[in-house]
């Protein structure tokens, strides 16, 4: 028994491990610090959108609009380089972000929306504000040696958002380990009213976690956009599946009051490794995609398996 | 302890039934007026919208959607949100029915696309109704890899079809009426009996009514949920068989976006997200809604992306509106 839980426990690490040990064996020169690099590079993408949905699932909610917010994101840091700069572009298209998570915000918290159906309801709005107002056309940056600072490696190992991403899940890690709010956070998640009685405002915590969490989907977006010089509102429509999948891999559960910033560096780097590998492979993307989704289905199964067995009964009936 | 909790019940009851009625009237009322002043709109702004060759197309393209619709309504009925594999199975359906015809012939080629959709329903079935997940996530994901496996069988190319005997069945009229609309009645007509009329439909709206409720009074309600999904496959099966018989080829991206129109047209007609209410004839007076407002907003060149924005707004603010509703039972 100790054993199981021990397994249970560092599971996350567990997979990781086991992700780079195969993809090491079955890709040739995979155990190297460019691979290494650029698996990172890749990873920060999924990985900043992840560490908002982590906070959003902690809280018991979800966000499925996060690839389109991501998308709009970039196309308003792009677009409006011309006119305002580099830099305050950047700006808007990351608060381009947070007011899609007012917005989500507004119909989950303020209309009780269930926020799987507003968030896809928004995805839908955000995805088509994208394609409105670039015509349907990818817009290209004004300064390409920008995007080339953005991709530059540094220390052999970090890019600019790759940096970031772990600075980002540094604070994260504080934030909810540390700090009130983050204990807060999880209170919210796991029973909202019993939150509420203790004088907790609920709403508010749930409100801001949408924000949070389109902030930094934006926030992915405009880095994304940045270094491709490039907006389009095509951007991001796979990521959704991916940044579940990085999340739920890290332990985070669907169902609220769980979930750490360790895990998602972990569930991060076992999807970013795994992709990498079997692009490295050139193995095709819809194979790649049967991967993601299997790897999603099989440990959300898991993760129900377990709990059957370690909760209580009465725990188990009141999640259906 | 009956003390305390009756009267509780009874409000609780009262206001629902009363919020259900009050709703029940505003969004039939409601939702006829709006079909009718959207062809009216549409006959003045257009003179092409009453034409038979433009009512033709708006039937068409709304059967093929329609025979989702049936499948989804379940889908919510039951309480599981909505089936987001839909465009992945269309996919299959559509994909298989014609790379299958030179191998097995049409008949058996369209039969096991059925079929293939329906397993993957199944599979989206088990894992929500006995295995417990969100069928957000379980359907997402069974999606993801179903269209991975489809794309992966074809080689991820562009399949045609070979037997213009079949698209040329497909393709026509039976007294005016396109084959492909008289498939949706018979769809139609057969969803509503089950749910309205069969004691699978009572099972189904008591599950998405109360869970507990109904496990106590021995319905097996994982093997309604499970079934909703496997509806919800068959219909997607089929609908995309159709398509891809009607277009001749099939492209994997064929069925993207059919989820989002089907749960529209489900959410408009005023069928709660929340489960246990709703009717097949509902769903289709909201897909005739959603469907006749594309078409107009077609016909005066309104852009697509517009047309999604308008989409997600629909729902946004039908949810919206049940849930209000029926949190103040008004």
């Amino acid at each position: 028994m100790p054993i199981t839980s021990l397994i249970i426990r560092y599971r996350v690490a567990i997979i990781l491990a086991a992700t780079l040990i195969v993809a090491c064996i079955w890709v040739p020169g995979f155990a190297s610090l460019s691979t290494a690099s650029l698996g990172l590079d890749r990873g920060a993408t999924i990985g900043i959108i992840a560490i908002g949905l982590t906070v959003l699932l902690i809280a018991g909610q979800i966000d499925l609009s996060g690839g389109a917010v991501f998308a709009l994101s970039g196309i308003v840091a792009i677009g409006l380089q011309p006119s305002i700069g580099i830099w305050p572009a950047a700006f808007v298209g990351i608060l381009a972000g947070a007011a899609c998570g007012v917005v989500n915000g507004l119909l989950s918290v303020v209309f009780k929306v269930n926020s799987l159906v507003a968030t896809l309801a928004t995805m839908l709005i955000f995805r088509a504000i994208a394609h409105w107002i670039t015509n349907s056309q990818p817009v290209a940056g004004v300064d390409i040696m920008f995007s080339l600072a953005m991709a530059k490696i540094y220390l052999d190992l970090f890019t600019v958002r790759s940096g970031l991403f772990l600075i980002a899940l540094v604070l994260l890690h504080f934030w909810l380990t540390r700090t009130v709010s983050g204990r807060n956070l999880f209170a919210v998640g796991s029973n909202a009213t019993a939150a509420e009685s203790s004088g907790i405002a609920a709403n508010v915590v749930l409100f801001f976690s949408f924000v949070f969490a389109s902030t930094l989907a934006g926030l992915a977006g405009v880095l994304q956009s940045l270094t491709a010089n490039t907006g389009s509102p095509v951007f991001g429509e796979d990521l959704t599946v991916m940044v579940i999948a990085a999340v739920v891999v890290g332990g985070t559960r669907l169902e609220g009051g769980r979930g750490s910033a360790l895990g998602t560096l972990g569930g991060v780097l076992t999807i970013a490794s795994l992709t990498t590998a079997m692009e490295f492979q050139s193995v095709p993307a819809y194979i790649q995609q049967v991967v993601t989704g299997l790897i999603l289905i099989l440990l959300v199964v898991l993760d129900r398996a377990v709990r059957r067995q370690s909760y209580s009964h009465a725990a188990t009936i009141s999640q259906s | 302890m009956t003390d305390t909790s009756l009267p509780m019940q009874k409000t609780a009851n009262s206001r629902y039934n009363r919020g259900s009625r009050i709703f029940d009237v505003l969004s039939r009322a409601g939702l006829l007026i709006a079909i009718l002043a959207v062809f009216i709109y549409g006959a003045i702004s257009s003179n092409v919208f009453f034409t038979t060759g433009n009512l033709v197309n708006v039937l068409t393209s709304m059967a093929i959607i329609g025979i989702v619709v049936v499948g989804m309504t379940f889908v919510l009925v039951v309480g599981s949100l909505a089936d987001l594999s839909v465009p992945a199975t269309i996919a299959g359906g559509a994909i298989l029915s014609l790379a299958l015809q030179p191998v097995v012939g049409p008949v058996p080629a369209f039969a096991l696309a059925v079929g293939f959709a329906g397993a993957c329903g199944l599979v989206n079935g088990l894992l929500v109704g006995y295995v417990g997940i969100n069928p957000i996530i379980a359907t997402l994901g069974v999606g993801t890899v179903v269209l991975g496996i489809v794309q992966a069988a074809v080689g991820g190319v562009i399949v045609y079809g070979n037997d213009p005997a079949v698209a040329a069945l497909v393709k026509g009229r039976v007294l005016g009426v396109p084959v492909i609309v008289l498939v949706f009645v018979v769809v139609a007509i057969i969803g509503h009996f089950v749910l309205s009329r069969s004691f699978w439909g009572r099972w189904t709206m008591a599950t998405g009514g109360n869970y507990k409720a109904a496990e106590a009074s021995a319905v097996p309600v994982r093997a309604v949920k499970a079934g909703a999904f496997v509806i919800s496959g068959l219909c997607a099966g089929l609908s995309g068989g159709l398509l891809g018989l009607t277009l001749q080829s099939a492209r994997p991206e064929v069925g993207a976006g059919y989820e989002f129109a089907s749960i529209t047209a489900v959410v408009v007609g005023g069928i709660s997200i929340l489960g246990g209410l709703g009717s097949i004839p509902r769903a289709i007076a909201g897909l005739v809604f959603v469907q006749t407002l594309t078409n107009v907003m077609v016909l005066q060149g309104v852009r697509t992306p517009i047309q999604g924005f308008v989409l997600g707004l629909l729902i946004a603010v039908a949810v919206a509106l049940d849930v209000a509703l029926r949190k103040r039972g008004v």
